[in-house]
């Protein structure tokens, strides 16, 4: 029984880890480079599932849906938080925070609003149906297949960052913006690039965890959260630190859900959070650098 | 007054401050001098209570103020003023000097008009009554010095730390800022040690002066003793055959 | 003992060897008394509608939440994101001892009270230790820790559905005079905190934190204990909060959690304070009203008022002037007084 739980423990942190890697990644880029706390990353979440539903419902087929939603999503991104909100409010934080909290909370209420949970929202992204045996424990292919996309995307930014050029500026923006400006950095344009970046992985995320994880308007506060506890416990803006914290929150789950009770999943991660934040300040990487 | 014995400071390899000894005594001024990277404003942070003295012992009449808190030092009679002034920016002139009137000792029977009126008191008499109520932000460099001398009055220090007062203002300023240094040293009877790098004004001011270079003393004594002394030129100018 | 001296313009009162002075200016008075004039006269007009009633006490106490709220963060110049961290501490503190131990709703607040202050002082280290950032997220995380214990320990905190039938503070004998009572006391709550934050943010430690605002290592060395001040700042609202807590169980005699601890609620509390105007205690009170009246009026038309009220908030946000809000349309900031900058960073 003990090695059975141990087992479910080790494949679980692997295959939650590498999921809270996709979730996290987006929203510890934004700290790193943008220096921007961004409560509204839930809005990606919430948008991938709905925009895509909303296309499909309208006729299009999967692959048309999903390249539609990519581009709405990029286009909000861009248009309302970086134009509208990020750029004329930098100065005055506190309207910032709470204008993008209430543009969360208008997109998640406008889609439980068109799409209630009662509406049967549900996307066809499965690629690989059915479960099998590891060891003693029982996985489904469709999540090792999240767990492996999150690991390749991890692995393909964290190359962006270290071997590109673009990667470097992006890098040393991170750092100080006031030097990157005075070496000759777009800064303008590397911020969107980040801000592009980071839509990426919560929204593969989404479509692959969308057959198994349900899905439901208020999805994208609950996810926020994980990725919030994973930036802060690995240090806010640093990717190597969100890497280790989401095996981390991963570890913290499987080992509450199976050697406790799996309500206090979250309780657990939340107070573990809470030690770090008060214990060592600044989480495990603090220095607040991209890498 | 004060007696600073065998004060060592380290950040981690780099020894800032080595085994410095000396001592003030009343209702002098002591110049503190030396080239850049000597240590001078370190010995004040550590004076204040900001550093923590790794060995060394400071005594200020009598007591033992080594490993007292900076607001502690505060009520027993020692303030200072900033290279670069640090005023509080959003607040009016006279709101900020209140402020160090009301905490710098324990005011017995005084209300925040009482308080506003003290307050008052020290920027007319540092010249700047007619700004009391501009937003510090707004001011011009010769006015936060000004300000931060008030607001280090206000305090009633008995020993007063200048660090620097002189830096960026022009000749006019300088002359009228000394006068209000010396005045301020007859109306309210403090004791000052001041960190100072013009020397026209400190050859002037002080009755005492103390060389440090790399963390160390090199000399003490009277200004004109003190600057014929070969080791002190050499620190200033770098050991070539250089006039005085 | 204490003696009081009336003197020609204003009022002395020495005690040891404090003395306190209370300048009488009649003249500034005039407006404040008309509103509380209005405030209190008011309910006699509509006690026939006592959904209205119900709407204006519920203005009343939100006011009265972002009270204290706003004398916090204009107070330490950073962002709490989490106050109604001691409104469900001191709800569930109130109804519990009420239904288990039967205490009655005077001896609740005096437990609130109690328990209030020992959790604000076991938390306070938070204020010295945790940099900016770090408190704003500590703060935000510490409600959503204590609805989760409740959700674990439901068959103790009833989980969802939330405790009911507690005794109420007062009982008349129709319904609609009880209303009017509820409403008497709430104002009288939110009259009473008012005073309270002005008198503090105008006194001596007003000053003072405002220096610890600016510049924390100089007021450090102008004698300012600063922690003891940090620590003031974070106690006293939150016990203010949590008797808003307490309030809420007693009139409306049912707390669930679930309504007051999670992220919507905050987000209506912050957007209060950010409308209402931060730069002014008094501006809370038209921030509350603005937000209950405009949340009465969504709830006709349908149940898309969700997301039509994030984007009326939103409209008005970016409209009004940063800081001063509706009640800078009201009264004009002088640039002598006090404003902040709210650093989310800060150190």
């Amino acid at each position: 029984m003990l090695l059975v739980k141990i087992q479910s423990v080790l494949v679980y942190t692997f295959l939650w880890g590498s999921i809270y890697l996709l979730i996290s990644l987006g929203f510890s880029l934004i700290c790193g480079v943008l220096r921007i706390f961004h409560l509204g990353y839930g809005v990606i979440f919430v948008l991938a599932a709905y925009g895509t539903w909303f296309f499909l419902d309208a006729g299009l087929g999967i692959i048309p849906s999903i390249l539609l939603m990519i581009l709405l999503q990029i286009v909000i991104t861009l248009l309302v938080f970086y134009k509208g909100i990020f750029q004329r409010y930098l100065e005055q934080e506190e309207i910032l925070l709470t204008l993008t909290m209430l543009v969360f909370m208008m997109v998640s209420h406008l889609a439980n609003y068109l799409y209630p949970v009662t509406a049967g929202v549900n996307l066809p992204t499965t690629i690989i149906d059915g479960t099998f045996k590891l060891g003693a424990v029982r996985i489904s292919y469709q999540m090792l297949f999240a767990a492996l996309v999150g690991v390749l995307v991890t692995g393909s930014y964290i190359l962006f960052f270290l071997k590109t050029r673009l990667g470097l500026i992006i890098r040393a923006m991170s750092q100080s913006t006031q030097a990157s400006l005075l070496l000759g950095a777009d800064v303008n344009r590397m911020y969107c690039l980040a801000m592009v970046l980071s839509i990426i992985p919560p929204t593969i995320c989404t479509l692959m965890i969308a057959p198994f994880w349900s899905i439901d308007p208020h999805m994208g506060s609950s996810l926020m959260m994980t990725a919030m506890l994973i930036a802060i416990l690995g240090g806010l803006g640093n990717l190597k630190g969100s890497i280790i914290s989401s095996y981390l929150i991963g570890f913290i789950h499987a080992s509450i859900s199976f050697f406790y009770v799996s309500r206090f999943m979250g309780f657990g991660a939340l107070i573990i959070t809470l030690a770090v934040m008060i214990f060592k300040r600044g989480g495990l990487f603090a220095g607040e650098t991209i890498w | 007054m004060l007696t600073i014995k065998n004060v060592t400071k380290r950040f981690g390899g780099l020894t800032a401050v080595n085994n410095i000894s000396f001592s003030i005594k009343e209702n002098e001024i002591i110049g503190l001098i030396g080239p850049n990277g000597a240590g001078k404003t370190t010995l004040l942070n550590l004076l204040c209570g900001i550093y923590k003295v790794d060995s060394g012992s400071i005594r200020f009449q009598g007591k033992e103020i080594t490993h007292l808190a900076p607001n502690q030092i505060c009520h027993i009679g020692i303030s200072r003023t900033y290279q670069i002034p640090q005023p509080f920016d959003a607040m009016t002139a006279i709101g900020g000097v209140t402020v160090a009137v009301i905490n710098g000792k324990k005011r017995e029977n005084m209300t925040l008009s009482d308080a506003g009126l003290n307050a008052s008191y020290f920027l007319e008499f540092v010249g700047l009554f007619g700004k009391r109520d501009t937003l510090a932000k707004d001011l011009t460099l010769y006015e936060l010095r000004m300000l931060e001398l008030a607001r280090a009055l206000a305090t009633s220090p008995k020993l007063l730390l200048l660090d620097e007062a002189m830096a960026g203002l022009n000749p006019g300023e300088a002359a009228k800022a000394l006068d209000m240094v010396w005045s301020a040293q007859e109306q309210f009877g403090v004791t000052i040690l001041w960190i100072e790098h013009v020397m026209k004004v400190i050859m002037k001011a002080a009755d005492r002066l103390v060389v440090l270079q790399y963390g160390e003393k090199i000399d003490e004594g009277k200004p004109e003793t003190v600057m014929s002394n070969e080791r002190v030129i050499e620190a200033y100018l770098g050991g070539k055959d250089a006039e005085n | 003992m204490v003696s009081i001296e009336l003197k020609r313009d204003r009022l002395l009162m020495r005690w040891k060897q404090q003395k306190y002075e209370w300048i009488i200016e009649p003249r500034y008075w005039r407006n404040p008394i008309l509103w509380s004039l209005l405030l209190l006269v008011f309910p006699l007009f509509i006690s026939g509608y006592p959904n209205i009633l119900t709407m204006v006490t519920m203005a009343n106490l939100y006011a009265a939440i972002t009270i204290p709220l706003a004398l916090q963060m204009t107070g330490t110049g950073r962002m709490n994101f989490g106050p109604q961290f001691y409104l469900g501490l001191g709800g569930y503190t109130s109804a519990l001892l009420n239904l288990h131990l039967g205490f009655t709703p005077f001896f609740t607040l005096l437990a609130t009270i109690l328990i209030c202050l020992i959790i604000a002082l076991l938390l306070s280290p938070i204020t010295w230790i945790a940099k900016g950032l770090y408190f704003s997220l500590i703060t935000l995380i510490l409600p959503l820790a204590l609805l989760d214990l409740t959700y674990i320990f439901s068959d103790l905190f009833k989980g969802e559905v939330g405790l009911m039938g507690m005794d109420p503070i007062i009982s008349l004998g129709r319904v609609t005079w009880n209303y009017v009572a509820y409403y008497y006391f709430s104002v009288f709550l939110m009259l009473l905190f008012l005073l309270v934050a002005e008198k503090i943010s105008h006194s001596r430690f007003g000053l003072t934190m405002a220096s610890i605002n600016e510049n924390e290592d100089v007021a450090l060395m102008m004698g300012v204990n600063v922690n003891k001040y940090k620590v003031f700042y974070y106690v006293f609202p939150s016990i203010l909060t949590g008797i808003i807590g307490w309030f809420i169980v007693h009139t409306f005699r049912t707390f669930a959690g679930v309504t007051y601890l999670p992220l919507d609620f905050m987000i209506k509390m912050l957007i209060i304070v950010m409308i209402g105007g931060r730069a002014s205690v008094y501006g809370m009170i038209p921030g509350a009203y603005f937000v209950c009246f405009l949340e009465e009026i969504l709830r006709s038309i349908g149940t898309s008022n969700y997301f039509v009220f994030p984007l009326v908030l939103i409209i008005t946000l970016v409209i009004l002037p940063r800081g001063e809000g509706l009640y800078g349309l009201y009264h004009k900031r002088h640039p002598r007084d006090y404003f902040p900058v709210m650093r989310v960073r800060r150190e």
